[in-house]
């Protein structure tokens, strides 16, 4: 790009950035930074990522390693942040620790900067702290960096409230309700779950998400329900199904092949959740949407027959 | 008066002694020890668990069916900071649907940062345990870790050379001596006597033998049956086998922030449970001039699979070859064999082209 300048900071669209990016983009833009997102994921970048992640990990990891790539040359520095725990019995599944690292070591030959934000509260890096170290690397004062990161923070937590409601706004709707649970990051990219919401539109069910809710509400409900279950996201999706649960007539399991997390947890709520039908869905890199398909509409007969609709 | 526990703790490679130890003396209480590892214990456990989950816990579940059907009536089960943390309440509640009746102590429910609640969880498995004692063998228990830990790494360094075949027998001896041991004076007293008993074998070692260093998940790496005894199949072809990855070094001698400060070019940050270990104890190996790395981990087991590109940019760097293994409940012992025989040749041709 002759003459153009770069975008200062690019990020990639996949894993959290369904979860935190509201967060992310608004600190970059209080400090006046231009960003650029990776395009939505789509099958092509998922091949990018396949031939550029491990083979043995999971599916949104090959998607961020496409996204990365698809950003590679295109900005100044891409912005990956590695979450590794809000304190003692509040953490996420390892592979964001590493994803940083785990960039950084597989676009090592291509010269691409990167650039992180470490929130680490058992190593003494809680959110707020990380965030200003991240702004005076940009070369922000620090009272700069803070004051931006307490706009993003405020943006993210409303934009959580109007996921909710929208939620609870669907929720009232009449029809038949399938609630969807699984990571953000797999619901939200265009190429893994929307097709899977978009067909539940389709076949005439109202789908409601798990992870759309108020984060502390959903933690506090999944507490109880498991104790030891302690990866922030988890937590969040069981939260999630317990609250919304009654007010659903089926629930859908989508889980990236091979989640960690999800190859535990979800077994946990199919074991302790009785009297719901629940179907589990593993998406991997060979998924066409038609066994897929064939799969929800034979669940939603099963709701459908369980109603009484269907004789 | 109620009858006294009869507790138990999953297989984990040898240190099942150490375990028992603490149990026994420490908690004063009777301890069951689950039959060793067998194709019948990960069948049990496959069978009963989700599919994508890490075959430890395939493996740890099926040893806890074993040791229910052996009579025990509580089972004791550890956390750490993987999916380790949730494999207890995902073991109850899969042991529950079977149908069996026990008591359950999830040292994870009592992991919460407090040291005040893990004491908590000996009151819950012996109220009238004495804190001086189960201390005294907490410590006790350190100690036969370390010297364990010290011969497995003599034995595995030096077996393949030892003609005679006495070297199996004393290691043998030392890991039932470590079992039947009741004092701190018996532990010393088995390690002393494996110690003299390696010495006094005459060892037919080349000047500069093949080298390979074996790094790993916690699990895998350090329990034979699980990793299909590779250390043994290297050894039995002439190598001496370095392994450092074990519980003396990884937590009671651990220094993990220096660790992260030697690997920073590889890795800035912890990328999660053991990787920090395994990335430093390769570039320690690569260093001191070893043959050949390898990786010997689990099927699905994350921060294993994440750190492979820095193995992988490791391996370019300091060119030294790195086998990558993964183990599942299917892995056998012929396709194994191949992979390392294969291997093993690879480096001995290569020793020969590079001084």
């Amino acid at each position: 790009m002759d003459g153009e300048k770069m975008p200062a900071i690019g990020i990639p669209r996949a894993m959290l950035y369904y979860r935190y990016g509201a967060l992310w983009e608004h600190f970059f833009q209080s400090l006046g930074l231009s960003t650029v997102l990776s395009p939505p994921g789509s099958r092509g970048i998922l091949e990018a990522g396949t031939r550029l992640a491990p083979d043995e990990s999971c599916l949104s990891l090959k998607m961020f390693m496409g996204h990365v790539d698809a950003l590679v040359g295109r900005c100044e520095r891409i912005f990956i942040p590695r979450y590794s725990n809000y304190g003692y019995t509040e953490f996420f599944c390892t592979r964001y620790e590493g994803i940083y690292d785990q960039a950084r070591n597989i676009f090592r030959s291509s010269g691409q900067r990167f650039i992180t934000c470490n929130i680490d509260v058992q190593n003494g890096s809680p959110e707020a702290k990380a965030f200003e170290k991240l702004g005076v690397e940009l070369g922000f004062s620090p009272r700069q960096s803070r004051h931006a990161w307490h706009e993003a923070a405020r943006a993210l937590e409303q934009q959580q409230k109007t996921a909710e409601h929208i939620q609870k706004e669907l929720a009232g709707k009449p029809g038949m309700k399938v609630l969807v649970a699984g990571h953000s990051y797999v619901l939200s990219d265009p190429y893994l779950g929307r097709p899977i919401l978009d067909y539940l539109e389709s076949a005439g069910a109202v789908s409601l998400r798990a992870d759309a809710l108020e984060p502390e509400t959903a933690r506090k409900a999944c507490a109880r329900f498991s104790p030891t279950c302690r990866w922030i996201t988890s937590e969040e999706i069981v939260g999630g199904v317990l609250l919304w649960k009654d007010r659903v007539d089926g629930i859908i399991l989508v889980s990236a092949f091979p989640c960690g997390p999800d190859s535990m947890t979800n077994e946990l709520l199919i074991r302790r959740l009785k009297g719901k039908p629940i179907l589990t869905l593993v998406l991997d890199t060979q998924s066409g949407m038609a066994g897929v398909e064939t799969r929800i509409e034979s669940f939603l007969d099963i709701i459908r027959f369980q109603k009484g609709e269907m004789v | 008066m109620k009858q006294q526990r009869k507790a138990a703790l999953p297989r984990y490679g040898e240190y099942n002694c150490a375990l028992k130890y603490i149990v026994e003396q420490g908690f004063e209480t009777r301890c069951i020890l689950p039959p060793p590892l067998s194709r019948h214990t990960e069948d049990l456990g496959a069978r009963n668990s989700p599919d994508l989950v890490c075959t430890p816990f395939k493996t740890t579940l099926g040893s806890m069916i074993e040791a229910l059907e052996a009579g025990a009536d509580t089972i004791i089960m550890v956390h750490g900071a993987c999916r380790l943390n949730y494999f207890g309440e995902l073991q109850e509640q899969i042991l529950r649907d079977m149908g069996y009746t026990f008591d359950f102590v999830n040292l994870s429910l009592y992991n919460t940062g407090k040291k005040k609640d893990i004491l908590r969880a000996l009151k819950v498995i012996n109220p009238h345990c004495s804190m001086v004692k189960a201390g005294k063998a907490l410590y006790e228990a350190a100690q036969m870790v370390e010297h364990l830990d010290d011969t497995t790494a003599m034995y595995y360094q030096n077996c393949g050379f030892d003609p005679s075949g006495t070297y199996p027998k004393i290691y043998r001896k030392f890991i039932s001596d470590m079992y039947a041991a009741q004092s701190l004076a018996d532990i010393r007293e088995g390690y002393r006597s494996a110690c003299h008993a390696f010495a006094d074998v005459t060892l037919h070692k080349p000047a500069d033998p093949i080298r390979i260093g074996i790094i790993g998940d916690y699990y895998t790496v350090m329990d034979p049956f699980s990793n299909l005894e590779i250390e043994q199949k290297l050894a039995d072809m002439g190598v001496e086998v370095h392994r450092l990855m074990n519980i003396t070094n990884d937590m009671l001698r651990s220094g993990e922030k220096n660790k992260q400060a030697k690997i920073r070019e590889f890795s800035e940050y912890n990328m999660g449970a053991s990787s920090t270990t395994d990335i430093w104890q390769a570039q320690n190996f690569a260093e001191r001039g070893f043959d050949g790395l390898v990786q010997v981990k689990s099927a699905c087991c994350m921060p294993e699979t994440d750190i492979m590109p820095v193995l992988a940019n490791l391996s370019r760097d300091y060119a030294i070859p790195v086998l990558y293994l993964t183990y599942d409940t299917q892995t056998n012992d012929v396709g194994l064999m191949t992979r390392l025989e294969a291997f093993y040749d690879m480096l001995e041709m290569r020793k020969k082209v590079t001084p």
